[in-house]
């Protein structure tokens, strides 16, 4: 005896049903609320971040208005000295060149001091040999008019002397009248 | 007609897509601020320094090519004249030999008129140079260039033109000749840079402020004659170049 077999039907398999796609929905729902989270929490950082950096560029804002002011004020300041030393520098110039120019004056005002006492000096011998000749022509003078009471010799060699004496003092005069032509 | 099966396997793929696009979302998203500093301002920049541009300064206010002129004053037995030189060190400086020629005593002067005690002077016999050693130190004093100038090369002469007021002036080095004097051994350097009596013993600098020769005469058309470096270097080599000058 033959059974006859047993069809077996498949009854439709349990859905997945709503529990599932809730558990979907819940995990999408949590994610997307921490990452508003994250935003939200994000975003106020960076608002308090930006507004920290808009004061403190305020504050350098303020300082550059400022340290400009100071290195314009700095700037003029420094014009002026430069003109000032440039000043200073041309008159330093100029008063050395006065000084070196009143040096050379002094040296030459001294040369020619030193060159006037010697041609001083020179004209007093001449002056003097001029006089000792004159001296000496006023004594031959004396000594010819009363000439019988010396030797003529003796008269001649003092002749010879003072002519000698007056030789030299006018050599001497003429040198110093061509060192006073020059 | 959509069957069931296909209808949850398209909500499931909707959900993954977005907790994947949520997730993934993550790498983009902004991070968080960094705490602002309480000081941005850098301590020392790096290419900005107060001294930047400062290499010119002086102590006064004068250039160094300035303060390394001395003004010469000659003073002989019958006659005054002047001249110029510069120190190559802190007690020697060079000018010309008839600069220092039948001299009595020699009155040296800086750029801003301070006095130099003068020591031993003493001249070259080949060249129209003499070294003057000074007992106060000079307040400067150049580099030597390594090698003489070239045609064309900027020569600045600083001096006493005249014995006047200290004076720079400028030109180009022509080329070498000859010394129509006869007072330098070889060759010498012509220049137009202009000069003038007293200029002679100035140090003829080139754009580097080094010496390349010194100025001992004029020509008749109004150029300058210079003693190259290269005798200067000689002699001042040379210990036999230099014998103590004869006074007046």
């Amino acid at each position: 005896m033959t059974e006859a077999p047993v069809v077996a039907v498949p009854g439709r398999a349990p859905a997945p049903g709503p529990r599932r796609s809730s558990r979907w929905l819940a995990v999408l729902l949590v994610a997307t609320i921490a990452v508003g989270a994250y935003l939200w929490v994000t975003t106020v950082r960076w608002q308090r971040n930006s507004a920290e950096w808009e004061e403190k560029a305020h504050e350098y804002a303020e300082e550059v208005a400022s340290l400009r002011m100071q290195l314009d004020g700095a700037s003029s300041e420094l014009e002026a000295a430069r003109d000032q030393l440039s000043t200073a520098t041309a008159r330093i110039t100029d008063l050395a060149n006065e000084k070196a120019q009143l040096g050379d004056e002094n040296v030459a005002s001294q040369q020619y001091i030193d060159y006037q006492t010697q041609v001083s000096a020179a004209a007093a011998t001449v002056a003097s040999a001029l006089g000792q000749c004159v001296s000496g022509q006023e004594q031959l003078v004396g000594y010819l008019k009363e000439a019988e009471q010396y030797e003529a010799e003796d008269l001649r060699r003092y002749e010879r002397q003072v002519n000698a004496l007056c030789a030299d003092a006018d050599d001497a005069n003429e040198a110093l009248q061509r060192e006073l032509r020059q | 007609m959509r069957s069931p099966v296909r209808r949850r396997a398209g909500g499931a793929l909707v959900v993954g897509v977005l907790l994947a696009g949520s997730l993934g979302g993550c790498g983009v998203l902004p991070p968080m601020p960094e705490p602002v500093p309480h000081d941005i301002v850098p301590s020392a920049p790096a290419d900005l320094s107060p001294a930047a541009g400062g290499g010119a300064l002086s102590p006064d206010g004068f250039d160094a090519v300035e303060r390394m002129a001395v003004r010469i004053r000659n003073v002989g037995c019958e006659e005054l004249s002047t001249g110029s030189g510069f120190a190559v060190d802190e007690h020697t400086l060079i000018t010309n030999k008839h600069v220092v020629a039948d001299s009595k005593d020699l009155e040296v002067s800086t750029y801003d008129g301070h006095d130099i005690t003068v020591g031993a002077t003493s001249t070259a016999g080949l060249a129209d140079l003499a070294v003057v050693r000074t007992t106060d130190p000079l307040p400067s004093f150049p580099e030597l260039a390594d090698a003489d100038p070239e045609p064309g090369d900027p020569v600045t002469v600083v001096g006493y033109p005249a014995g006047g007021e200290l004076t720079v002036t400028e030109g180009e080095v022509m080329g070498t000749t000859r010394d129509p004097l006869n007072a330098n051994l070889g060759e010498v350097l012509l220049t137009n840079a202009p000069v003038e009596p007293g200029s002679s013993g100035s140090a003829a600098l080139d754009a580097k402020g080094r010496v390349i020769g010194v100025v001992y005469a004029k020509t008749a058309d109004d150029n300058s004659l210079l003693v190259p470096l290269s005798t200067v270097q000689d002699m001042l080599a040379d210990d036999t170049a230099f014998t103590p000058a004869k006074g007046c």
